[in-house]
């Protein structure tokens, strides 16, 4: 008994001495929790098996991701070598330094035109329009739905459908047809309920379903160059996106009231929801038999226009960056630079990644690859999203302290909520003298 | 209870125990339902009317063990027939096996961190016990001059929410070389723990009669042998208890284990909801992970259960 | 500090002559421990109060300036702050009172002759030994109205349990009363094996009604280990954080524990959260000097 707890302890002592690694190069990428890291991990096996390097993908939460990732900068911690960086960190992380400037390395390969204008302008670029640029464009994202393509073509469904409102019942072309639909669906007593919207305001989830309706409705945040809110944030277009989605709100599950991807993806499994918003990245459960009972019925959809036929959808996605305070500068250049050929994008795409790369977006394996891939083809060329300054968190929990009581409980109204907004978000901007 | 019970005492006595069971099983549903998940098949998770009668199964426990990620389609026959059978399992929830660049199964970060969380309670917890026990004894025994401030300021440490010190706490163990170290979290844990230990313990310790020692003293022990000798058998009981409780903080904590630490010295807590992370949640692995990360606490208290309820008095009760 | 607690001994004391001398014994048993938590507590502590004064933001690395009360001004003038502290109260008070019901209620009933007591009072500890996050995310699937057990069991059909903005931090507290009532129930236990035998045979004989029994003999003698769960159950219901943090996101359930991590970890800023954590402190520090002088007096009655 005693010699087995000195074993145990000579064990612990050894573990709380050592620390040193086997291999001689090892690189660090820091992620959140989900499958796209995964997915990276086995291309970067690639990597390791044609150079001996050693990438480990490091994950935590998504919840803690910023947390994390943004107490490590401060302290300036070499932990990281490289972060996959939500696209709003790029304001923050660029002018405090954490990030390496990669301006050279976007020019000296192009990337401007390797990459889909989109994930350029929002991953890698800041200031807007400055030609500077931060981040490697890596995994693309936008919101999209998924819908009971089941429930869809029932042929009763469908008859009724068009009796009540006059048209086809088909995956809806506007945010007005999206509503008929929820509402038409809305059976609570046979527990099915219209849609499944993001509502969590945590941290961006509710921001970012908003933003949805907002785009499409032909609005905007700001202006983004000028810092100019007023007029912009509380428009007549916004006042009518938020109503949409208070709307909707309506047509939600029960309990629908701090729901975010995992919630939405459940109603779409749990037989809950005829549509339901997400993120492209969250898709491939859905056409898993094996994850999702109801695979074969899921079809899935592009972000749908508004009433005056802009059609917009909020971004998601994250670039690559090189962390100013890693040790292995060099090294992060190298493993990007094999990033960002071409069969590397490919095999990223095959793996199940969401490349960024505009010739695999564009090839027809791409797209048909899967039932999501063609919507999200169209929609990555279409998406806007939030404001990227260092202060967009203080932006983002001011939208939500104003819009949340509205949209969730019928608080005030939309315009109220918005003129409120643009007042908080103009002292913020005072605040840090950006007019 | 009285020697002699009186009909109503007996009646009373059976309501109680019925009362007990019934708060019992309230107490103990959610830890059952818990339990249970952690054994179902993935789609039975969830199901209303809950299901009760199910062919438990271990696939919750292998998927916690490797990594694994979410596949598009069903793996091939030849495949599903080729892999051995724990990787089936994990097929069969749509998953797959993440592998290295070696082509070797790469284990999830769970059995390191349990062993990480292993290291780091059960030193911390040695050295708050230890610490508190001797602390303990110094303001029980000898005057101390602002003894009643001392002791508020040994409290107050505990008051702190963890927000106030995580930064400043990050900048100090990142200049000293504490980040992502098993001794960084056992100091923290110890701190954080000290002021329980220390105001348990003094409690305790208040309660062991002075003579004891004096008697030992005059029978030729220094002070020092009289504290091991004498004391310290004494103070077991609430040496225990005092145990139990640092150990659950320890175990449990999440806030400074996710800030302060990564890879190398991270515990399971900030693990364990992760896996809600993918597309879907799998009720069943998150289950699998809280079970197995309850049992080290709940058969340590089980073993100290006798002392647990003496141990406990923080010298409030007096002779 | 260390000069501080030096001071004569007890007279008769008897060890000065052998060995270690008794003050060298108590200095080295106490003063490693204050040194230990003035470093890992105190140093910290000045730091923040430091940032406190500034519009310090950790996640640039731009300079510190000074802006003397300013940070204090804006928290104290800020409506959505002071609801954050209603709200705390409501909870630590529905939270803390609903703790020590259930768990002194518990305590009261396994206080007699039961079966299987030591297993059963370990088995009503498991809830506490879970880890907060995780009591979280399963108390959410738990009040989920379409495939939460507990709407199921009672009967409650759709109730919403978290997303009713009334509802909301009742429901937290429910969670919080489930996993720390084992905890008050302990120490009442511990409490009431310790109230002597011979004190309710006197009540007895004297035919003293079970109500006079409780709140004569019963209550007081608990009185002073029940304060101390209290201390304890009020210090940690005040900085909650997981539990709310993770169950819901309703504007009616925002704790100031909440509204301090978004102010010092997503929004960084640094400065005006070490202010506001410093309000948290005064007021934590000052309702525990208030239950530790009633505790004191308890003691002496």
């Amino acid at each position: 008994m005693r010699k087995k707890l000195t074993g145990i302890l000579a064990g612990m002592a050894l573990t709380l001495a050592s620390g040193t690694s086997v291999y001689a190069q090892e690189l660090t990428i820091f992620w959140a929790e989900w499958d796209p890291a995964n997915y990276l991990q086995e291309l970067v096996n690639i990597y390791e098996a044609e150079t001996g390097v050693k990438v480990t993908v490091e994950t935590t939460p998504w919840s803690d991701f910023q947390t994390k990732a943004f107490t490590e900068f401060n302290a300036k911690g070499s932990a990281y070598d490289m972060v996959v960086g939500d696209s709003q960190w790029i304001g923050a992380a660029s002018e405090a330094g954490h990030y390496v400037d990669l301006t050279d390395f976007f020019n000296k390969h192009n990337l401007n035109e390797v990459m889909a204008p989109a994930t350029v302008k929002y991953y890698a670029e800041y200031p807007s329009n400055s030609g500077k640029y931060w981040s490697i464009p890596a995994e693309g994202d936008a919101v999209g739905w998924s819908y009971r393509k089941d429930w869809f073509e029932d042929p009763t469904e469908m008859a009724n459908f068009k009796a009540k409102y006059g048209y086809d019942l088909a995956p809806p072309a506007t945010w007005a047809q999206m509503r008929d639909i929820a509402e038409f669906f809305h059976r609570p007593d046979q527990n099915r309920y219209g849609i499944a919207i993001y509502t969590d305001n945590s941290y961006d989830g509710l921001v970012m379903g908003v933003e949805n309706a907002i785009f499409s409705y032909g609005g905007e945040l700001g202006d983004y160059a000028t810092y100019k809110v007023d007029g912009i944030i509380n428009s007549e277009q916004n006042v009518k996106a938020l109503e949409m989605y208070r709307e909707l709100y309506g047509f939600t599950p029960p309990g629908w009231a701090k729901t975010f991807f995992v919630e939405n993806n459940q109603a779409i499994t749990e037989n809950l929801a005829a549509m339901s918003m997400n993120y492209f990245a969250f898709f491939p459960a859905l056409v898993n038999e094996a994850s999702n009972p109801n695979a074969k019925g899921t079809g899935f959809f592009a972000n749908p226009a508004g009433p005056d036929g802009h059609q917009f959808a909020a971004l998601g996605g994250q670039g690559i960056s090189v962390v100013s305070y890693s040790q292995n500068q060099e090294e992060s250049m190298k493993f990007l630079e094999w990033f960002i050929k071409d069969e590397t994008q490919k095999k990223w795409a095959e793996l199940g990644g969401y490349t960024a790369s505009a010739k695999v977006l564009e090839s027809p394996e791409f797209q048909n690859a899967t039932p999501y891939n063609k919507a999200f083809y169209e929609t990555m060329f279409k998406v806007k999203d939030f404001w990227a300054t260092p202060e967009y968190a203080e932006l983002l929990i001011q939208m939500n302290q104003r819009i949340y009581p509205y949209i969730t409980a019928g608080q005030g109204t939309a315009k109220e909520a918005l003129d409120n907004l643009a007042g908080d978000w103009n002292a913020t901007f005072k605040k840090y003298n950006r007019h | 209870m009285a020697a002699v019970q009186t009909t109503s005492e007996r009646v009373l006595n059976r309501v109680a125990i019925v009362a007990v069971l019934v708060v019992t099983l309230i107490f103990l549903a959610p830890i059952y339902w818990i339990a249970s998940t952690a054994f179902k098949p993935r789609n039975l998770a969830t199901t209303i009317p809950p299901t009760v009668v199910f062919t438990p199964e271990i696939s919750p426990f292998v998927k916690l063990m490797v990594r694994r990620s979410q596949m598009r389609e069903q793996p091939s026959a030849e495949e599903y027939a080729a892999a051995p059978w724990w990787e089936q399992m994990v097929m069969d929830g749509g998953e797959k096996v993440v592998r290295d660049g070696k082509g070797e199964v790469q284990l999830s970060g769970y059995p390191n961190r349990f062993m990480n969380s292993l290291i780091v309670a059960i030193t911390s917890t040695v050295l708050a016990v230890g610490m508190g026990t001797f602390t303990a004894y110094g303001f029980s025994r000898f005057k101390v001059k602002g003894e009643a401030d001392l002791l508020f300021f040994i409290l107050s440490t505990r008051m702190l929410p963890p927000v106030v010190v995580a930064i400043p706490m990050f900048l100090m163990y990142r200049a000293v070389g504490l980040n992502d170290t098993h001794w960084g979290l056992i100091i923290l844990y110890t701190a954080f723990n000290l002021s329980f230990s220390v105001w348990l313990m003094k409690g305790f310790m208040d309660e062991i009669p002075k003579e004891y020692e004096e008697a030992a003293l005059v029978d030729g022990y220094t002070r020092m042998q009289a504290f091991f000798k004498i004391v310290l058998p004494e103070a077991a009981t609430g040496i225990a208890a005092t145990a139990v409780f640092c150990f659950i903080t320890a175990w449990n904590e999440y806030a400074f284990a996710l800030i302060m630490t990564n890879r190398r010295a991270q515990t399971a807590p900030p693990f364990i909801p992760s896996q809600v992370g993918s597309g879907l949640p799998d009720w069943t692995v998150i289950a699998a992970g809280t079970l197995l990360f309850l049992l080290p606490v709940a058969i340590f208290t089980f073993l100290l259960r006798n002392h647990l309820l003496r141990g406990v008095t923080f010298g409030a009760i007096r002779k | 500090m260390a000069t501080a607690v030096m001071t004569t001994l007890d007279p008769r004391s008897r060890a000065a002559a052998r060995g270690m001398s008794d003050i060298s014994i108590r200095n080295l048993f106490i003063i490693p421990t204050i040194l230990f938590l003035i470093v890992f507590n105190i140093f910290p502590l000045l730091y923040s109060l430091g940032y406190s004064f500034t519009d310090f933001r950790a996640s640039g690395n731009a300079a510190a300036n000074f802006v003397g009360l300013q940070n204090y001004r804006t928290l104290l003038n800020d409506p959505f702050i002071w609801n954050n502290f209603v709200i705390t109260a409501k909870y630590v008070v529905v939270s803390v009172i609903g703790q020590v019901v259930v768990g002194f209620g518990t305590a009261m009933l396994l206080n007699r002759d039961i079966p299987l007591k030591g297993l059963i009072t370990t088995l009503l500890l498991l809830p506490m030994m879970l880890s907060m996050a995780v009591v979280g995310l399963f108390w959410k699937l738990l009040y989920d109205p379409s495939f939460g057990i507990i709407n199921y069991a009672l009967g409650l059909g759709k109730f919403e349990w978290l997303s009713n903005p009334d509802m909301a931090l009742y429901a937290v507290a429910l969670t919080d009363i489930w996993m720390w009532s084992p905890f008050v129930m302990l120490l009442s236990l511990a409490g009431l094996s310790a109230v002597p035998k011979h004190l309710y045979e006197a009540a007895a004989i004297d035919r003293a009604g079970p109500l006079y029994t409780f709140f004569r003999i019963t209550l007081p003698l608990v009185a002073p280990i029940l304060m101390i769960a209290v201390i304890f159950r009020t210090m940690e219901a005040f900085k909650t954080f997981d539990l709310a943090y993770i169950l819901t996101s309703q504007p009616t359930t925002e704790v100031i524990s909440i509204r301090l991590y978004k102010m010092a970890f997503q929004e960084w800023q640094t400065g005006l959260s070490c202010a506001l954590a410093y309000i948290v402190l005064i007021m934590v520090l000052a309702i525990t000097n208030i239950y530790v002088k009633y505790l004191n007096k308890v003691k002496e009655r």
